[in-house]
């Protein structure tokens, strides 16, 4: 059973933040949300390191085991996606999340949160694939159009990978052994725990 | 004496009564945890044939390997 998953290559990332622009145009994400952001660890020291950071699909995804209204369901893949006309908008899951995934759009005055969006791993949600209900809630849904996500897709330096783990693992190994260097697959433990 | 009867029936109504506020239910509101209760997505069962999953893997090889 194939099991999707993300992985940034630290030491390919150039911090051109394509993959947050590309995420941002393919579903038209609103002002304010990021479900992509590159971070920077010690920006502007000499060695300085850039990771993609998203909604990592974990294992035993922490944001669905708080959800008090239990919106958030797993695919057979292991893409975790949540209903949002569920969703309450409560927080829960962003306090959870090791990522800092869960956003919320500001609606209302006094900070009043909208429903949760995070990244979906470009698999939609509940509603028809890529009906208009689904594109306006959720953005596009290539998965089920056999693509994957964006992000990952359009990474110039291939930084950003996403897909089977197997296979995604096996670019990486592949690439450390060329390098001689340990392995740094940011966030795969904290994720994936004993099915990285 | 008899005065002094009423007002301890009293005090014991009064205390009844008081102590009574203080109990509160015990049993929480609780949560099924982790059952899902929205809507099925029709993704999944798409995404369970063979061909779908052939198709991400092809795409994979075709779009994200190593050049």
């Amino acid at each position: 059973m194939a099991r999707m998953k993300f992985l940034c290559d630290s030491e390919r990332c150039i911090e051109c933040n394509g993959c947050v622009t590309a995420c941002k145009n393919e579903h038209d994400v609103p002002w304010g949300v990021n479900r992509r952001r590159v971070v920077t660890l010690e920006d502007g020291v000499p060695g300085e390191k850039s990771i993609s950071v998203a909604c990592m699909h974990c294992t035993d995804a922490p944001c669905s085991a708080v959800c008090p209204v239990d919106c958030f369901y797993t695919t057979d893949d292991g893409i975790v996606l949540h209903d949002k006309d569920l969703c309450i908008g409560c927080g829960y899951c962003f306090y959870a999340c090791p990522f800092g995934a869960p956003q919320y759009p500001q609606k209302e005055a006094f900070g009043v949160r909208g429903k949760m969006d995070k990244c979906t791993f470009c698999a939609g949600g509940p509603p028809a694939d890529n009906s208009e209900q689904e594109i306006e809630k959720y953005g596009r849904n290539r998965i089920a159009e056999g693509k994957l996500p964006l992000c990952a897709e359009m990474c110039s330096t291939k930084a950003l990978l996403a897909g089977d783990g197997d296979m995604v693992a096996d670019i990486y190994r592949e690439r450390i052994m060329k390098r001689g260097t340990r392995p740094q697959s940011w966030g795969w433990e904290k994720a994936y725990q004993e099915d990285v | 004496m008899k005065s002094l009867r009423v007002m301890g029936a009293a005090c014991l109504a009064v205390a009844v009564v008081a102590l009574a506020g203080c109990g509160e239910s015990v049993t929480p509101t609780v949560y099924e945890p982790g059952v899902y209760k929205g809507d099925r997505d029709p993704l999944l069962a798409k995404h369970a044939t063979p061909e779908a999953k052939e198709a991400l893997q092809e795409r994979f090889a075709m779009s994200q390997t190593d050049r």
